[in-house]
């Protein structure tokens, strides 16, 4: 099995998530809202070409007091940029609103590692991750 | 021996970075003062030497917090390297040299078995290493290159890349092109799926790196032998830093990150800037 991908990289989102309307598609990405979970799920790839609107995507959800909870199972590739777009997101949120990853395929789970972003205060991964 | 045995009475913290075979040996000799001496197996820790600064260099910054000296032993080259692997070793073996601040209270010990080693991997290594110690003689290295000339193997040029290997010129909305190539190439040629994966995600920062200080793209050449897929790329940019991909990247910096993860998702990276421009070729091992 390819470790690019996540638990569930066909249609559905993992079990649990409920997807609702997009808040932003390119041609390589669509984020959806979840319900009922205060979050988002991505399916395709992020990288230096989008990563500056998912990270604009993604403060834009923040101010809500809440942890943001992201779904990443069906992200087929995302390179350091695409991850630092997470970084730089979580790196404006405060306790309350940290940002969560779920379902992170196992080779971003090492790469964000590798990298030196693994303990940053505002980003946690959820064990629920493919890694 | 006599070398740790002086720094473990001095209580200087000791890491040696050798094969396991020698790790055993000392350890059996040392017996009960084993345990206060570092050990790391070279082969799975070094086995792409760009990784093995970084090691040092923890082990400076833990050990020599107060000013300590702390001393090693690194042994990266043994026989069966391949020739691109002794190329890196001895690019590595020079960048040491730089890599660590000369202020710094090391006392860096590199072992070469002469006996083993063919002569002129022995004489590299006297251009590479300011003191040299022959049986229980030691002296300073007449062939020695200097600091200021340790970063000379940085512009020597790579052997060339086979004819008619896979080649693909590519620009900035290319490189879901780059990525699909690579992993065609390296899954015709038998890479398993992990280690595939991997070698995609270090490819594809260095495509970056290619698109966005390289001129705006570059070229890229896929080939294997008998161990390794290669994938080169070549662009028109320069690299000025030597040290580049072997400094680990701080939480907050921004960028600096490709070559860094390239060289920990690869068995091997080499990187050489001449004046035509920059030559990334990158080796993952069947």
């Amino acid at each position: 099995m390819s470790l690019l991908k996540g638990a569930a990289s066909g249609e559905q989102p993992m079990a649990g998530w409920l997807e609702g309307e997009p808040m932003y598609t390119d041609r390589q990405l669509v984020i959806r809202h979840t319900v009922p979970t205060n979050g988002l799920s991505f399916a395709g790839t992020i990288d230096v070409m989008n990563a500056d609107q998912v990270a604009s995507a993604l403060i834009s959800q923040l101010d809500q007091g809440l942890p943001l909870h992201l779904e990443l199972s069906r992200v087929e590739f995302s390179d350091v940029s695409g991850i630092r777009a997470f970084v730089l997101a979580a790196e404006c949120a405060d306790a309350r609103n940290r940002i969560v990853l779920h379902g992170l395929p196992s080779l971003l789970q090492r790469v964000i590692t590798v990298v030196g972003w693994a303990d940053l205060p505002g980003l946690e991964i959820c064990s629920c991750s493919a890694g | 021996m006599p070398f740790i045995r002086d720094g473990l009475d001095a209580g200087e913290p000791v890491l040696v970075l050798t094969a396991v075979s020698r790790i055993d040996a000392l350890r059996a000799e040392l017996r009960g003062d084993a345990g206060q001496v570092q050990f790391a197996d070279m082969a799975q820790a070094g086995s792409n030497p760009a990784r093995i600064i970084p090691l040092w260099q923890e082990f400076i910054d833990r050990g020599s917090k107060d000013g300590r000296p702390v001393r090693g032993i690194g042994e990266p080259i043994w026989p069966e390297r391949s020739p691109a692997e002794l190329a890196e070793c001895q690019w590595h073996e020079s960048l040491l040299n730089l890599a660590i601040d000369p202020a710094t209270p090391i006392w860096l010990l590199c072992p070469y078995d002469a006996s083993a080693l063919e002569a002129g991997v022995v004489a590299e290594a006297h251009r590479s290493h300011p003191l040299v110690t022959e049986g229980d003689h030691r002296r300073e290295s007449g062939a020695f290159r200097g600091l200021g000339g340790s970063a000379e193997p940085f512009s020597v040029p790579l052997p060339a890349a086979p004819l008619g290997c896979r080649s693909l010129a590519f620009g900035p909305a290319d490189l879901a092109t780059v990525r699909a190539t690579v992993a065609a190439f390296a899954a015709q040629a038998g890479l398993k799926a992990e280690r595939k994966d991997e070698l995609i995600a270090a490819a594809h920062e260095v495509a970056c790196n290619s698109v966005q200080h390289g001129g705006g793209g570059g070229e890229l050449r896929l080939w294997r032998d008998h161990r390794s897929v290669i994938c080169e790329f070549s662009d028109h940019g320069r690299v000025d830093d030597p040290m580049i991909g072997r400094r680990r990247p701080s939480a907050r910096s921004a960028g600096g990150r490709g070559l860094w993860l390239a060289n920990h998702m690869c068995d091997l990276v080499q990187i050489r800037t001449l004046p035509q421009g920059t030559v990334v070729r990158l080796h993952k091992r069947l």
